[in-house]
């Protein structure tokens, strides 16, 4: 495991986040109160595309099912449920379990963001 | 090879024998496709399809009385266009090295959209269509991810995943225009399952 150059410091500005290809993985990286995070792209329940989604407090929504992930715990912070009208049956627990983010540890030198997979 | 052996090692039916070399996904390697994502995305794709095949049989059933009558068919569309995405997709799938799971439990506890649950108060057609709806806007987003992760790097699956989009996004604009009443270029098909974009692609017409 090493350090990779990701990217410059000024791409990553506050409260966004980019999608970097390290090695063949697709890398997320965001800034959130002037920290940084790198986390897998994809989303832990179905696959989805990290980056399509958004940043709301801490978390990262994905957009496919609006799970809500910890970007710096990596741990799923709410899961959305489908029961939003009385009529509306709420979906089986096996289908809207999900695991937690995969993340990478991050670093800021001298004006360039590296991260470790 | 490590994506192929990476993606038998996951399936319980593996080959028995030695599995050559595959070219067809030496390429997508070269191309940077990452195989077991895609085989991941697609077996939720599949899955979706199969398992909103059998939820829409369940509403087309309770499309009852004469507001029912109106939308049966076109429900009737959806739903075997539906069935034809899951026929039309499922050779890629093993074509990847990847396979349906085993236990159909399994299959659709891991499809990539929620279930098609039929509401309480179904008697209320637009409960029924806002079901549907929300399926097909489901369907967009998770065929989307795998236009994505193959266009210009996978042709072979970028092919039918636009294919399967391209009907789901006429699904999505059918339902919408029953719900909101907006304009609409729809006609109906011209006959039930036709699937103008996947139809070539191993799907089961009934005529």
């Amino acid at each position: 495991m090493s350090y990779r150059l990701v990217c410059k410091s000024d791409e990553i500005r506050e409260k966004s986040m980019k999608m970097f290809r390290v090695d063949h993985t697709e890398v997320l990286v965001g800034r959130l109160y002037g920290r940084l995070f790198a986390c897998n792209n994809s989303c832990p329940h179905r696959g989805a595309s990290l980056v399509k989604g958004e940043l709301k407090g801490d978390n990262v929504v994905c957009w496919m099912h609006g799970y809500e992930y910890n970007v710096f715990s990596g741990t799923l912070e709410n899961m959305k449920s489908w029961k939003k009208e009385d009529a509306w049956m709420e979906q089986s627990s096996e289908w809207r379990r999900s695991g937690d983010l995969t993340l990478y540890p991050i670093m800021e030198k001298e004006g360039t963001i590296y991260v470790c997979l | 090879m490590r994506y192929i052996a990476s993606a038998y090692m996951s399936n319980p039916q593996s080959p028995k024998g030695t599995v050559p070399n595959v070219v067809a996904l030496e390429v997508l390697r070269k191309n940077g496709v990452d195989i077991d994502k895609l085989i991941k995305l697609i077996t939720a794709g599949v899955g979706a399809e199969f398992t909103t095949y059998y939820y829409y049989t369940i509403l087309r059933m309770h499309c009852t009385g004469l507001e029912g009558e109106g939308i049966k068919e076109i429900v009737e569309d959806a739903r075997i266009e539906d069935r034809n995405h899951f026929e039309a997709m499922v050779p890629r799938l093993y074509e990847l090295g990847g396979a349906l799971p085993r236990d159909i439990r399994k299959f659709a506890d891991q499809a990539g959209c929620p279930d098609a649950y039929l509401p309480d108060n179904w008697e209320d057609i637009n409960s029924i269509l806002k079901v549907l709806l929300e399926a097909e806007q489901c369907a967009i987003r998770s065929w989307g991810e795998v236009c994505d992760n193959t266009a210009g790097r996978d042709p072979r699956t970028y092919d039918i995943a636009q294919r399967i989009m391209q009907e789901e996004v006429e699904h999505e604009a059918w339902f919408i225009e029953l719900l909101s009443k907006r304009p609409s270029g729809h006609f109906r098909r011209k006959f039930v399952g036709q699937s103008p974009h996947t139809g070539d692609q191993g799907s089961l017409i009934h005529l």
